[in-house]
């Protein structure tokens, strides 16, 4: 990221020929002060100008097409200037160019300019560019200086700044110097401020090389070497505007009608204008402003062809079709789907089908198709590291210079860079960074990997889970064979194209993606792309910098002292009393107790008392709280901190948001209201973690240890409590005895036997100790478990109770049914155990159904679906230092058939298999089609030892008295079948003939079914093969005609390839054992 | 073998009548499952139908285009032929077997999956589309509404197919009769009912008067589930030889019972859902190995379900319910005589097949669309007797009839091959006291 040399933002409104000015880059400490909006354009030069002209000319009729899907056209006043702009701005950036001549009479040379994108209500879109609003921070002013030390330290500066950026020429670096009181934010201080520079620079890069400089020391004539103090000087540029103008990310802003001036049109907005900073509006997100603007949602997916075994790659494989849909937000049907084809294909109902004869010709449709329908968000599946990379760098390829022209600024190419994002929350993922201006890219992938902790995140397994769909996959290696079929073919695949377009369409409105985000960005005040290309800590810092610049404070850009600043107890979990409970389990929660702790106790920055300062300062005792950690804080009496003022207001927002929510009517207001409730909730609890996080921007141990000492002492006291006073001393039926506890919860069993009862207790001892703490921490009792099984700690299951009357649902914690590494045989077995133990509350079943389970696994009558393992294919063989089956296996079918061999990339589903004694795991792997077209035996053991016995001992063993013995050594393990392999050598060598149906004894030549001996049992052997072939019929047509279903068609056969689909491998074998039943019943034919 | 030996000074013959089996077509012999699908009874079944259905279309709305899904145009009326798919949220499905919450599914099975939010979806090789308007059969006119829904006008369903010219002559009265749901071994079977029924069958019954009756019936027709076996011996994996014996003694009783009619008369078996028989249409034949008493008599047939045959030259088309039920369980209709009806004018025994009705992949044929109708249509194992005659537009009748499951009702039906009169015949073991 750092010390390397990276072209400046060129400035697009001046089109002047000729060379673009660079500046060397300046090397960057912290990744996260890095001013992340380098723009890459470069100009397009006039011919190359005309040739886009010519071809739109070339293609009128399609120009038509689209013609019809742009956005509504402007009423008279808005062409004539005399309404004010209200729009809801969604994207929030800034260019380096030429300063406004009028708005800025008095400055001249290069300036920021911050570019708003958004939306008016009636649908037009905006793009406003807001001039004057200057980049700066602070410092500390060293005791003693004047406003002529000031001057000299700003020419001091200014020569520094002009050394490090020689290559730059803008006339004045530093543009001014200000005194200004202020107060840092960190540690009480008894004085109210102190004076502070503002430094105020041309540039907002010139904010890090500024700090730099200062870091490091300067040469102060008088003073001497003197390093400095920065404060706010890693705030980035559009954020630091949006705090000073009080916009929040997806607000509505006005601008009045007079104060806007449009002259040039430089992007591909209904809505262009320039303005000054000061003159915007910003609305608070609240009655009429807390609506969302018809927002244009493109959702979309392309279909390469790749070669044979090969992932695609934009070198070498050509983009095929391009499926779009469009729905604008708040509707929820599309009002555009189509889809461009490479080649002839047949229609399809209801889609606009476009087909071209090359390549260059779908991209450029593509590319106008943008440009027309002008969407404000852009969505679909991986397509911020798949889709939208592979476009353009195909585009590049084939020398398509005019293709990237994606963004809304005229004449300003999209690039495609690498990135790292790194995060303590989300772990370190490389991507590809593609930005569009002035559009808000949202890959559905990333933000369902981001809130959703799911075992697999193919689109298909996601869609299983959200909207209880299956989708139809379609092998990478048959997209080829589609393609270089017919219009028939070709139109196959648009389907299977545009449902993939579809389905993240269908996830974003079931997940109500764009009302949590929008209401995140409101409660936050970051902008909407931050939510998804940044960490948790820059929203906290949002609100932080909001807060403080009410309060006249700053904060301290704090370098990080090494990588780790040392660890902290973390909280405390009560020993769990493991067992089974069959009596009602009450359970008090402290509603948001880290936030509480935080409000109740005044931790702050700005409340700690330092260690020197305390002896120093002399506080009266009643003014502070010394934290169980050994901390000391002051009240709020002294200085309320401002933590706790930000986590009051979320707290209270929320409870206003949620009364609301009760009141509203409207589905889309409620979708909000929701939505932002949600946000705030998130919000209130992630304060906590940003003082905790060692890699932050504002670390403080002291604030997060206190926080969890604190929290560790109320669970203590509150089991104490509970213990003390419900007792038969006192008057109570029976001795409550608290069984476990954890971060913020307490189960208490009172001894009772009815949920009513126990919810009394419940109510009555959160009541009682609820008084005994500090306002507002609150303990509050919502549940009952009954029955309830306490695993260990952090592992526990239960029947999950609000009401006396029935049981709300079936809640776990910690159990294995998610794991990916499990096959769904552990998941199944574990929630049907956990079904019967607790619903049914039938041990003797539960067990059962497990030796039945494991009884079918020894005798090879499992399902083979139920035993498949999946693991993502990362790397190669060679670059695992390990040997992993699912890479072993890989490879192996690599050997096999390179064609339909996994890549990587992809996820390898295998099993188990018997192999030769001592064959390490990963030698045993197998592809479970292998597996089943040739009768290879799984490894039961395998299975038995190291995937069901773990969690199903977990599960019984506080049950059970023997519960290894009795489940996994009984007499149901005793028989064993495995099947014979039919490729194996040694068969090769065996002579085929036919058993007795009835007995397996060896039959003479003449008779073909049954022995002599069994003659007389003809009757009943029938019936039982009979019975075996009509449950294999009855599973076939069940299995083969839900995947039509699935693929949407009844006179096309099923193609589908998906192995994340459950039915997958069962489909495939009902097909091989029918076949094989068949001729079983055939041999009664006599 | 014996006729009725009564000492009365007329003998009494019992009456004949030719048998013809057309069974052929419902026998999967040679077929084997080699991995084909289901797309292509669905192709076979489209091209014949659509065959039929060009040659109607120029009587009925000889104006209009005829054309295919792919070839709509929106605002411009035609003709489309293709294969209906009803969308249903209710429908149950496999993978809800896979789904999180498992309590959430209810225990009972509903009896019928309909919802206000199905819609149809008409489909040929093309394409699908979603139909919106006057919605209901296999042929539509149709015109493109904006959404890219099709607005049903008009719809032209088969029809009842041709039929042969009843056989004029007949000497007198004949008697078939239908019988299902013995469910011999189940715990509603009465064996005393049965008994009674074979006696009055065979003329072991009745006075002479009765006894004359029952010489004139010349065929007996058992429409499936004659064997009820014990649920869940079936799906335990191991059967101790105890269990064995248990599994085929209600076989072993009912061989004794036909053996009993057919000393007397033909008799043809079909399997229905409950017999030992192969799970999906067409179900082929019970085993031989299963009756070594009856079958040993040439009177014993046993056939496939669904059933064609020819008595004296009156054709017989009937199934043993399946068909009939599951029409049900996805759609309406005032009585079960009424979605027998709709299978003939739709031409198709089983249109629900293969999707949510278990069928053989065909490759080649649809055995289950109907070539020429039938005389008599029935259906077994339904909840009571019922029947009535539908009448072609081309002058074609066919008696329906619904027949009960005897175990429950006591019912069995006969018909009169004479005029195709039918009546329930009814055995009551109630003694009245």
């Amino acid at each position: 990221m750092s010390n390397g040399t990276r072209k400046r933002p060129s400035p697009p409104f001046q089109p002047s020929p000729g060379p673009q000015p660079k500046i060397q880059a300046f090397s960057q400490e912290e990744e996260l002060a890095d001013e992340d909006l380098f723009r890459d354009e470069t100009l397009i030069c006039e011919d190359e100008e005309s040739l886009i002209l010519r071809d739109i000319e070339q293609r009128q009729t399609l120009a038509s097409r689209l013609a019809k899907w742009t956005r509504p056209p402007l009423s008279s006043e808005y062409l004539s200037q005399s309404r004010s702009i209200i729009f809801q701005q969604l994207e929030i950036d800034y260019v380096i160019g030429e300063s406004h001549k009028e708005l800025l009479p008095n400055s001249s040379g290069q300036a920021a300019i911050i570019r708003i994108f958004g939306v008016t209500k009636e649908g037009h879109s905006v793009c406003c560019n807001v001039h004057g609003f200057e980049p700066y921070f602070y410092i500390s002013c060293p005791p003693g200086m004047g406003p002529d030390d000031i001057s000299r330290f700003h020419q001091i500066l200014e020569g520094r700044m002009r050394e490090a950026n020689r290559n730059s020429n803008v006339p004045k670096f530093v543009r001014r110097i200000e005194m200004v009181q202020r107060r840092s934010i960190m540690y009480y201080q008894q004085q109210s401020s102190h004076t502070f520079l503002r430094i105020v620079v041309a540039l907002p890069t010139m904010v890090t090389s500024c700090r730099g400089i200062l870091d490091r020391g300067i040469q102060i004539d008088g003073i001497g070497m003197k390093s400095f103090m920065t404060y706010e000087s890693n705030v980035l540029f559009a954020l630091r505007f949006m705090i000073d103008c009080n916009i929040v990310g997806g607000n509505w802003i006005e601008v009045p009608a007079g104060k806007y001036k449009t002259e040039k049109s430089l992007s591909y907005c209904q809505l262009e204008f320039d303005c000054l900073y000061s003159e915007l509006i910003s609305h608070a997100p609240e009655g009429e402003f807390s609506k969302m603007a018809p927002f244009r949602i493109l959702s979309f997916d392309i279909e390469c062809a790749g070669r044979k075994g090969q992932f695609p790659e934009p070198t070498h494989d050509p983009v095929i079709q391009i499926a779009n849909l469009v729905t604008l937000q708040g509707e929820d049907q599309p009002f555009i789907r189509n889809v461009m084809t490479l080649k002839l294909c047949s229609p399809i109902v209801g889609v606009d089908v476009m087909s071209f004869d090359t390549e260059r010709e779908v991209l450029l449709a593509w590319r106008n198709f943008i440009r027309d329908v002008d969407p404000d968000i852009i969505i679909g599946y991986n397509i911020c590291k798949f889709d939208l990379p592979y476009l353009i760098e195909r585009a590049e390829t084939l020398k398509i210079s005019e293709f990237p022209i994606l963004g809304r600024i005229r004449n300003s190419r999209v690039r495609v860079k690498d990135t790292t994002f790194s995060s303590r929350q989300y772990g370190t993922r490389e991507s590809k960074e593609v930005t569009v201006e002035g559009r808000v890219q949202f890959d559905l992938l990333q933000v369902v990997q981001r809130d959703y902790k799911l075992s697999s995140y193919s689109l298909n397994s996601v869609s299983a889970h959200f909207l209880s769909e299956q989708k139809e996959d379609v092998h990478h290696s048959i997209i080829s064979d589609l393609q270089n079929g017919n219009a028939e073919t070709r139109r196959r695949l648009a389907v299977y194209c545009l449902k993939d377009a579809y389905l993240p369409q269908r996830l974003l409105d079931k997940l109500m993606f764009v009302y949590n985000y929008v209401e995140m960005a409101r409660v936050t005040g970051v902008p909407i792309s931050f939510l998804l290309s940044r960490g948790q800590s820059i929203k906290v810092l949002s609100q932080l910098l909001r807060k403080a610049k009410q309060k006249n404070l700053v904060i301290p850009n704090v370098k990080q002292a090494g990588s780790e600043q040392g660890t902290y107890e973390g909280a405390t979990v009560l020993e769990a009393r493991a067992g089974f409970y069959e009596k009602p389990i009450a359970t008090l929660d402290f509603a948001s107790l880290y936030p509480s702790i935080m409000m109740a106790y005044n931790l702050c920055y700005c409340t700690l008392v330092t260690p020197e300062d305390v002896h120093k300062f002399n506080l009266p005792p009643e003014s502070v709280n010394k934290t169980p950690s050994g901390e000391t804080f002051v009240k709020s009496n002294l200085q309320k901190g401002i933590l706790p003022e930000i986590l009051e207001e979320l707290l209270a927002a929320r409870k206003r948001a949620k009364a609301d929510l009760k009141e509203a009517k409207d589905p889309l207001e409620k979708a909000v209201l929701d939505g932002r409730q949600l946000a705030l909730k998130v919000s209130a609890n992630s304060v906590y973690g940003f003082t905790g996080a060692t890699v932050a921007q504002l670390p403080c141990i002291e604030i997060s240890s206190s926080v969890t000492s604190y929290g560790r002492q109320m669970i203590e006291h509150t089991k104490k409590l509970v213990e003390d006073k419900f007792t038969t001393f006192n008057g109570y039926v029976h001795n409550a005895e608290v069984i476990y506890g954890d971060t913020d919860s307490v189960m208490v069993q009172f001894g009772v036997s009815s949920v009513k009862e126990a919810m009394e207790l419940g109510r009555e001892a959160a009541e009682y100790i609820s008084g005994t703490f500090i306002k507002p921490i609150k303990l509050e009792f919502e549940k009952v478990y009954y029955p309830y099984l306490l695993i260990s700690k952090k592992r526990y299951a239960g029947l999950f109770w609000t009401k006396p009357d029935n049981f709300d649902k079936m809640d776990t914690k910690g159990i294995e049914t998610v794991r990916r590494d499990n096959c769904l045989l552990v998941k199944n077995l574990v929630n049907n155990c956990l079904h019967k133990i607790l619903i049914d509350r039938d041990i003797p079943g539960a067990v059962q159904y497990v030796k039945s389970a494991i009884s079918d696994l020894l005798m090879n009558r499992m399902d083979l679906s139920l035993l498949v393992i999946t693991k993502g294919l990362t790397k190669t063989g060679d670059d695992y230092e390990v040997k992993a089956a699912h890479v072993e296996l890989a490879e192996r079918m690599r050997k096999r058939d390179a064609a339909t061999a996994p890549n990587v990339g992809d996820r390898v589903p295998y099993v188990i298999i018997k192999a030769a004694k001592g064959a390490k795991a990963y030698e045993r792997s197998e592809d479970p089609i292998y597996v089943l077209e040739n009768n290879i035996p799984i490894d039961p053991q395998y299975y038995l030892e190291n995937q069901i016995s773990k969690p199903i001992l977990r599960i019984f063993e506080p049950i059970l008295k023997n519960a290894s013995k009795e489940l996994l050594h009984g007499s149901h393990t005793r028989s064993i079948s495995i099947s014979t392999p039919s490729n194996s050598g040694i068969m090769r060598f065996a002579k085929k003939q036919l058993t007795c149906i009835g007995c397996k004894a060896l039959l003479s030549n003449r008779d073909r079914t049954l022995c002599s001996h069994c003659k007389g049992r003809e009757a009943e052997l029938y019936c039982k093969t009979v019975a075996q072939v009509s449950e294999l019929e009855m599973l076939f047509g069940r299995l083969w005609t839900q995947c039509q279903e699935c693929q949407g068609s009844l006179h096309q056969d099923v193609l589908c390839t998906s192995r994340d689909c459950p039915i997958f491998y069962r489909r495939k074998k009902a097909q091989k054992d029918m076949a094989e039943a068949k001729l079983q019943l055939d041999r009664w034919n006599f | 073998m014996e006729t009725m030996e009564i000492d009365s000074e007329k003998n009494l013959v019992r009456q004949q009548c030719a048998y013809y089996s057309l069974d052929e077509a419902f026998g999967i012999q040679k077929e084997t499952y080699r991995g084909q699908q289901y797309s292509q009874i669905y192709f076979a079944r489209l091209h014949l139908m659509r065959t039929l259905l060009y040659s109607l279309v120029s009587n009925w709305k000889p104006h209009l285009p005829v054309c295919r899904v792919l070839a709509l145009e929106q605002g411009k009326e035609c003709i489309i032929v293709g294969t209906l798919y009803k969308h249903m949220k209710l429908k149950p499905c496999i993978l809800d077997e896979y789904s999180k919450e498992r309590s959430a599914t209810p225990l009972v099975q509903p009896h019928n999956f309909m919802h206000a939010d199905d819609h149809l979806v008409l489909e040929d090789e093309s394409g699908r589309v979603k139909l919106g308007g006057n919605i209901l059969s296999l042929l539509d006119v149709l015109q493109e509404t904006e959404a890219g829904e099709f607005l049903v006008q008009d719809f032209l369903e088969a029809g009842l197919p041709p039929q042969i010219k009843l056989p004029l002559i007949s000497t007198g009265d004949k008697y078939v009769v239908f019988v299902s749901g013995l469910s011999i071994g189940s715990d509603n079977c009465n064996p005393l009912q049965v008994q009674l029924l074979i006696d009055h069958i065979t003329g072991h019954l009745g006075d002479e008067k009765e006894q004359s009756i029952a010489s004139q019936i010349v065929h007996v027709v058992i429409a499936g589930n004659s064997i009820e076996i014990p649920c869940g011996l079936l799906n335990g994996q191991n059967l101790a030889s105890k269990d064995l014996s248990r599994l085929s003694e209600p076989i072993k009783e009912l061989d004794i019972l036909l053996s009993q009619i057919a000393a007397g008369l033909p008799l043809d078996i079909m399997p229905g859902p409950g017999d030992p028989a192969n799970f999906s249409l067409p179900q082929q034949p019970l085993h031989r190995c299963l009756f070594p008493g009856s079958s040993a008599y040439n009177t014993f047939r046993s056939c496939t379900n669904p059933h064609l045959f020819e008595l004296d030259k009156i054709s017989f088309l009937g199934t043993s319910g399946q068909n009939i039920d599951d029409l049900e369980k996805y759609s309406e209709a005032k009585d079960k005589l009424e979605f027998m009806e709709r299978t003939l004018r739709w031409r198709h025994l089983a249109p629900t097949a293969p999707n949510t009705l278990g069928c053989y992949p065909y490759t080649d044929r649809d055995p289950f669309f109907i070539e020429s109708c039938p005389h008599v249509y029935f259906v077994g194992n339904q909840d009571k007797f019922a029947t009535r005659v539908v009448k072609g537009s081309e002058g074609q009748l066919v008696r329906l009839i619904s027949i009960p499951k005897f175990s429950e009702t006591g019912v069995a039906v006969t018909l009169n091959l004479r005029d195709l009169e039918c009546h329930a015949l009814s055995f009551g073991t109630q003694l009245s006291s």
